[in-house]
């Protein structure tokens, strides 16, 4: 069974993961025109890096999650190498928890990102207010992080929705 | 040795990131070329993936001006009976002007629209606040051009691909745009600081400033044209005056990318070089 399954993810549709958060890094980068959003946009591409690294981590390496996280600093014009930095973090973190994240629910899953998220946020401020030389605000990284997680189960309910094509072909 | 395997990619990446981190910070050629280019590959798709949503505000904004279209009609044509006796006293203000300005010898600044372009991307992000243009080097942009739609400024060219540029918003920390006051022509510079209200800087010591002022392009700095539409003054603190931009850098569709300079008379560029040749 196990065999038919990466029989499954090998070829184009195990690249699922990595085209679903590339479409989420290519989403944070249009123009929304709304004001109020402007500033405090959700960190999709970590929605889509946590969901995956926990439960297809073999079809999103580190190379490609460099990759990705390289594309969105040159696509936002932010620091070269900061997301991508951030996300292996994500990754590596994610990964090292091991099998135990996918015998919980859905529920612990998201207190978990809320940690995740709420470090996230922290280190994109601090490296952005390195990189700028000044304290940047605060509040803006604060919305984000409330954003990124008041959205995760949306995110997470169309990607499994995606991991369901791969599980469901394997059958 | 998976593990092993596992750990040293991971470690190699980190490493990677890292080093792009520190060395891209200084800007170099290398890196912003590589910058551009990938723009230039992703341009085309965000402009795709970008087209519903400007769909979307343009039949908002159609269906907003259909509900007001008749008082909207009336206004106009006041206004249209204003603006036509305005323009026969400017007509004869304009005669005047040119006739002091060839007797003073002053430089006439030209305004050449370089490209129109589309806006394609939002950064995302509230410390960098920049944006993507459908338009490169094959359509004559340059680094450092000023970017302007029909309500104001928006910024400057600082990132040039062949079909792509990044245009640094006037919003953004490093962005520097020397402004006046359309009153009195008080010259000071508009400081981007990420937020969506720029700041004044250099305001002389005693000048006044009131809340609804008008703040227009100075011309100083050859990025922007002069009187140039930039904001409007809203909030003056112990600190800082902010001010709110003409131009809605939220909701950019279309934009020009414009080249500004100087020109002199032949009579008053030959007087400076025989100056010049007087003082050596």
């Amino acid at each position: 069974m196990a065999s038919v399954e990466v029989k499954a993810e090998r070829g184009l549709r195990g690249t699922l993961p990595f085209i679903s958060t590339l479409v989420l890094v290519l989403l944070m980068l249009l123009q929304y025109r709304l004001f109020f959003l402007d500033n405090i946009f959700p960190f999709l591409s970590l929605i889509g890096v946590y969901y995956w690294s926990i439960f297809k981590p073999h079809l999103i390496p580190v190379s490609l999650v460099f990759m990705l996280g390289v594309l969105q600093d040159i696509l936002s014009g932010g620091p070269l190498g900061m997301t991508a930095l951030l996300l292996i973090l994500v990754r590596i973190f994610v990964v090292r928890q091991g099998s135990r994240f996918l015998e919980r629910e859905f529920l612990f899953n998201w207190l978990v990102f809320i940690f995740v998220a709420v470090v996230f946020g922290l280190l994109n401020w601090i490296i952005a207010s390195l990189y700028i030389r000044e304290a940047q605000n605060l509040w803006n990284i604060f919305g984000q992080i409330m954003l990124t997680i008041a959205i995760f189960p949306g995110i997470a309910w169309g990607l499994s929705w995606v991991r369901y094509l791969l599980v469901k072909e394997s059958r | 040795m998976k593990e092993l395997r596992h750990r040293f990619s991971s470690g190699f990446f980190i490493t990677m990131a890292l080093a792009l981190l520190i060395f891209g910070s200084k800007n170099p050629p290398v890196v912003n070329g590589f910058r551009a280019g990938v723009a230039d590959v992703f341009v085309p798709v965000l402009d795709m993936a970008s087209r519903p949503f400007s769909v979307a505000d343009g039949f908002l904004k159609w269906t907003q001006k259909l509900a007001i279209v008749f008082s909207e009609n009336e206004r106009l044509r006041a206004e249209n009976s204003q603006l036509k006796r305005a323009q026969i006293k400017n007509s004869q203000l304009a005669i005047d002007n040119q006739r002091l300005k060839k007797l003073l010898n002053v430089g006439e600044g030209s305004v050449n629209t370089v490209a129109a372009a589309r806006v394609v991307s939002d950064s995302g992000s509230p410390f960098f606040k920049s944006t993507l243009i459908n338009r490169g080097t094959s359509d004559g942009v340059q680094k450092g051009q000023a970017v302007i739609n029909e309500d104001g400024i928006v910024g400057r060219t600082i990132t040039v691909g062949n079909s792509s540029s990044r245009v640094l918003l006037a919003t953004d920390i490093n962005s520097r745009i020397p402004v006046k006051l359309a009153s009195s022509g008080i010259n000071m510079i508009l400081e981007g600081d990420n937020s969506p209200y720029p700041k004044l800087s250099f305001l002389p010591i005693g000048e006044k400033v009131a809340i609804g002022d008008l703040i227009l392009t100075s011309g100083y700095g050859m990025v922007f044209p002069h009187d140039l539409p930039v904001g409007q003054v809203v909030e003056i603190g112990s600190e800082s005056i902010k001010i709110k931009l003409s131009a809605k850098l939220y909701n950019l569709n279309y934009v020009s990318i414009v080249e500004y300079e100087i020109t002199r008379s032949p009579v008053a560029v030959k007087k400076n070089i025989d100056l010049k040749k007087g003082g050596e």
